[in-house]
């Protein structure tokens, strides 16, 4: 029995980072939005979003690469901050194929606001 | 914290009209590593804002708590929701100088950073030894230090005690380029 619960503790302990790929969103939204609401009110945004696997929607502004992973960065129309997301190193095959301008639908992480908001673990999602 | 981004609001737009000379980053990387007889414990952040102006050599850098990655889904959550309170202190500050930074050149790359880092509400004084690289157009810094959790007021329940370090390293790596608006 004991040696039954220190497994199921060691388990849990050991646990690693949730599979955002198979883990469905909390909220679903437009890149716009996102940007928008943090805008608004920063405070705001980050109880709603923080810590939240988000899947956004919107258009390709930039693709850049840092240390091997690609950042791909949203289109804001109504300023300068956008949304980085950073994805995970086994989508850099499919990122390849994306250009500035393209549609894509994002899942990932928010992690909260710096001079854009940022989203962690990112996966491309195939409409 | 939302000081933290005016001052970096501030100092990105406001001395605009003095220097041209900013450069920054958005994906700089900071990392810490805690060793104890139990465990080791890494965390990494790609997402760390970093700017420098080269006129005066101060330096501005700025994360999100939130964006440290760490092995282990449930350090990660202890980590955010009970040590540094990530809920309550979303961002960690550092703002201070880059000391002699306009003799910095290929053949002497070493200085110093010294300045503030503002981590769970409080604010401890850094000094450390950093190595400045002139790059490809990059400015690279890159360097460790080590910080005590207890200067934080970061409280690390007994059970896990024997698991955390007391003094923990920090390493960063930030590669900066030009700034144009």
């Amino acid at each position: 029995m004991i040696s039954i619960g220190l497994l199921f503790v060691l388990i849990l302990y050991n646990k690693p980072l949730s599979d955002i790929k198979k883990s469905k969103a909390d909220i679903t939204l437009s890149a716009q939005d996102l940007i928008d609401d943090y805008s608004k009110d920063e405070l705001l945004a980050d109880k709603k979003y923080v810590n939240n696997i988000i899947e956004i929607k919107g258009d390709i502004f930039k693709i850049t690469a840092d240390n091997g992973n690609s950042i791909i960065a949203f289109k804001n129309i109504n300023g300068e901050s956008s949304v980085l997301c950073h994805m995970l190193p086994e989508e850099n095959l499919n990122v390849l194929k994306l250009k500035k301008n393209n549609p894509v639908i994002i899942k990932g992480i928010c992690t909260g606001y710096l001079l854009d908001v940022i989203m962690v673990r990112c996966v491309l999602v195939n409409n | 914290m939302k000081t933290g981004y005016l001052i970096l609001f501030i100092f990105l737009f406001v001395n605009q009209l003095f220097s041209q000379e900013k450069y920054l980053t958005k994906d700089g990387y900071i990392s810490f590593f805690s060793h104890s007889l139990v465990e080791d414990i890494k965390a990494d952040n790609n997402q760390v804002v970093s700017i420098i102006d080269t006129e005066t050599g101060e330096i501005a850098i700025q994360l999100l708590m939130r964006s440290f990655l760490f092995k282990k889904a449930l350090m990660q959550q202890h980590f955010n929701e009970s040590y540094v309170e990530s809920h309550k202190y979303p961002k960690a500050l550092f703002k201070g100088f880059i000391l002699n930074f306009k003799e910095i050149d290929s053949q002497n790359s070493d200085t110093e950073i010294k300045g503030i880092l503002s981590i769970h509400g409080r604010e401890k004084e850094i000094n450390t030894l950093v190595k400045v690289e002139f790059a490809d157009g990059q400015i690279n810094l890159s360097g460790d230090f080590k910080v005590e959790v207890a200067d934080f007021n970061i409280k690390i329940p007994a059970i896990v005690r024997n698991n955390i370090a007391k003094i923990i390293k920090v390493s960063f790596d930030l590669q900066h380029k030009p700034y144009k608006k």
